[in-house]
């Protein structure tokens, strides 16, 4: 049985394919979520990757931001609990998911079965979230995808506020014209998403094993000032952007089931 | 005749202008009633129609002139709305003390609403020992002479009667959130309206309009709740809120929302004076954000009314900058993880258009309570 679960959320788009609830055939990312073309491409490039035609897939399920507008699917579920059906497929011991994705953070608790017990929603401030590195990035005239290098460089991470994106543009603005070491700011910025975050991640209640999902998860940066934080050993796999399109495909798997 | 009834109900609910002009073409004056308690039994014996002011849905704007952008916007928007002259004709608008940014509403009303009188009624922070009672009392006497000014009439006897009339209303409204938690088939939208309606009316309207609809309710069987949950918070009339609750099969079996069952837990007791009985009514109530009481009874109330309701859950609907009813909230969500109850914390506000994030939560809430 074949099932396939679309996360479209505010920045990309991710696809994937599962064999009989288990096994993970295919992933795809586009950049490019609501309202862009960026779900079809997702999908296309998901094809052309698994080689599987999609015409055979049992059924299809839509998450993340996107969900209420995509035609397509057979049904939609919160992204939330796709992040924590996916994050426990992968990690089969799992009891804490901290999601931060582009627009937004979430922190997800499971019972030793499995079973979400409460979730806590950062949806109303752009700081701890992947909008906020964004933002940063464009000021440092970076790529954001190097931050967690140029981070392990860092000696002395610069204090970045963790209130406000907005303030916080400025503080690394005059850390820059008081000559601080990029490496130190990058350093710091993304300890102001760690800081952010796991004062969410207390509110929700962290039990270990937990584990990062959503874009963010791929910055080193982040997750070791997160450990830091939270001091707990955070879990990564690759696929971590994709727990949330695993865990529609699942849980399209599971309504067959029924 | 059950969905003839709750049209009434939502006609009412959504014009409440067309009501207040009703009411002043038949030659009764309006006056107005902001959140969270006033003394509308008292009103009422004065020969006025007290209709409830707690806002609109909308943008702020011309409140802004007076209030900054972290105040309650209930309250904001009842200014806005009293700045752009929503209320005019109403005789006078009564403001209880109950929170800060009610005090605040009382101060720039003077000055931003000039042709509609502002009647501050003062209430005590212990309003349970007898010089609480007293100061009560002596707040409504404030409120009797101001009423007076405007051509109102005290008459212990009216007030008497007054009482009586709030008092049916009250056992009305309880027997009907009893009836309506056994009622799946109704609304969290239809619930709304007939709390809501209940601001708009004349309360020996609403009430024979409520009792003639639990009469129709019990002649039939209630659908059962696929959901059952409580909610609680200030206010939670936004279509879009409710249509949330629907979407995701939420049935509301009890509430602990001020703008709905909070007004009417509490009856008006027997006293030789009605005006002391009127005090030691608000002396009597209870578990409510904005009644002070140190022991905090409402937060077990709210875990005992969940569990005797059936309830799965509990939703809390957090009107963004209130004061009160946060400084409960950590009490609340201790108090339902120790009786193993769900809880879900959603953020609604006067200005909301988008409530995706609040389908989002409520969505997963569904998922945490159902798998």
């Amino acid at each position: 049985m074949i099932t396939l679960g679309i996360d479209i959320g505010s920045t990309t788009s991710k696809c994937a394919l599962l064999r009989d609830g288990s096994d993970i055939l295919a992933t795809s990312l586009r950049v490019g979520g609501l309202g862009t073309e960026g779900p079809d491409e997702a999908m296309q490039e998901l094809r052309e990757s698994s080689g599987i035609d999609l015409s055979a897939v049992d059924r299809t399920i839509i998450t993340g931001y996107g969900r209420n507008k995509y035609e397509g699917g057979d049904g939609e579920v919160s992204e939330l609990t796709c992040h924590a059906l996916g994050g426990r497929l992968v990690f089969p011991e799992l009891r804490t998911v901290i999601d931060i994705g582009g627009q937004d953070a979430k922190v997800i608790c499971l019972s030793e079965s499995g079973r979400m017990t409460n979730f806590v929603m950062n949806d109303k401030c752009a700081a701890g979230t992947g909008r906020f590195l964004d933002v940063m990035a464009n000021i440092l005239r970076m790529d954001v995808n190097d931050f967690d290098e140029v981070a392990s460089g860092s000696v002395s991470p610069a204090a970045i506020s963790s209130t406000c994106t907005v303030f916080a543009e400025s503080e690394v603005i005059s850390q820059l014209a008081n000559g601080v070491d990029r490496a130190d700011l990058v350093a710091g910025i993304c300890g102001s998403v760690a800081s952010r975050v796991s004062a969410l991640a207390r509110r929700a209640g962290v039990k270990p094993q937990v584990c990062m999902s959503g874009g963010v998860a791929k910055n080193g940066a982040v997750r070791r000032a997160l450990e830091k934080s939270l001091d707990t050993e955070i879990a990564f796999d690759p696929r971590a952007q994709y727990f949330g399109a695993i865990g529609a495909a699942l849980y399209a798997y599971r309504q067959l089931q029924q | 005749m059950v969905k003839d009834i709750l049209a009434k109900f939502h006609e009412v609910a959504a014009s409440p202008r067309a009501q207040m002009d009703k009411y002043m073409a038949e030659g009764k004056k309006v006056v107005l009633t902001a959140p969270v308690y006033t003394p509308e039994e008292l009103i009422h014996s004065m020969g006025f129609v007290p209709m409830g002011a707690w806002g609109a849905d909308m943008e702020l704007n011309r409140a802004k002139e007076y209030c900054p952008a972290f105040l309650c916007s209930i309250v904001q928007s009842i200014l806005e709305l009293g700045i752009k002259g929503a209320y005019k004709g109403a005789s006078a608008i009564v403001i209880p003390s109950l929170c800060d940014t009610l005090k605040t509403l009382g101060e720039n009303w003077k000055y931003a609403v000039d042709d509609i009188k502002f009647i501050p009624m003062t209430y005590p922070q212990n309003r349970k020992p007898d010089y609480g009672i007293a100061f009560t009392k002596a707040g409504y006497e404030r409120v009797i002479r101001d009423l007076e000014e405007l051509g109102g009439k005290y008459d212990a006897a009216a007030l008497v009667e007054s009482n009586s009339i709030y008092n049916k209303h009250n056992a009305s409204m309880r027997k009907l959130d009893e009836v309506l938690a056994a009622h799946a088939e109704i609304t969290a939208s239809q619930r709304s309206d007939i709390f809501k309606s209940a601001f708009f009316m004349t309360k020996e309207e609403h009430t024979e309009l409520v009792d003639q609809l639990i009469e129709e309710l019990e002649k039939t069987e209630g659908t059962a709740a696929k959901l059952p949950v409580v909610v609680s918070g200030i206010l939670t009339d936004a279509p879009q809120l409710n249509a949330v609750f629907e979407e995701f099969g939420m049935h509301i079996v009890a509430d602990d929302v001020a703008a709905q069952s909070r007004q009417y837990r509490t009856d008006v007791p027997e006293c030789d004076d009605p005006l002391d009985a009127l005090a030691v009514k608000f002396a009597n109530m209870d578990n409510c954000s904005v009644l002070y009481n140190v022991k905090k009874p409402r937060v077990q109330w709210i875990v005992d009314t969940a569990k005797a309701r059936g309830a799965k859950g509990v939703v809390v609907v957090m009107t963004k900058f209130c004061d009160p009813e946060e400084f409960d909230y950590v009490m609340i969500k201790k108090a339902c993880e120790a009786a193993d109850l769900p809880l879900a914390l959603v953020e609604v506000d006067r200005q909301m258009v988008q409530f995706e994030q609040i389908r989002t939560n409520l969505e997963t809430f569904r998922d945490m309570l159902m798998m």
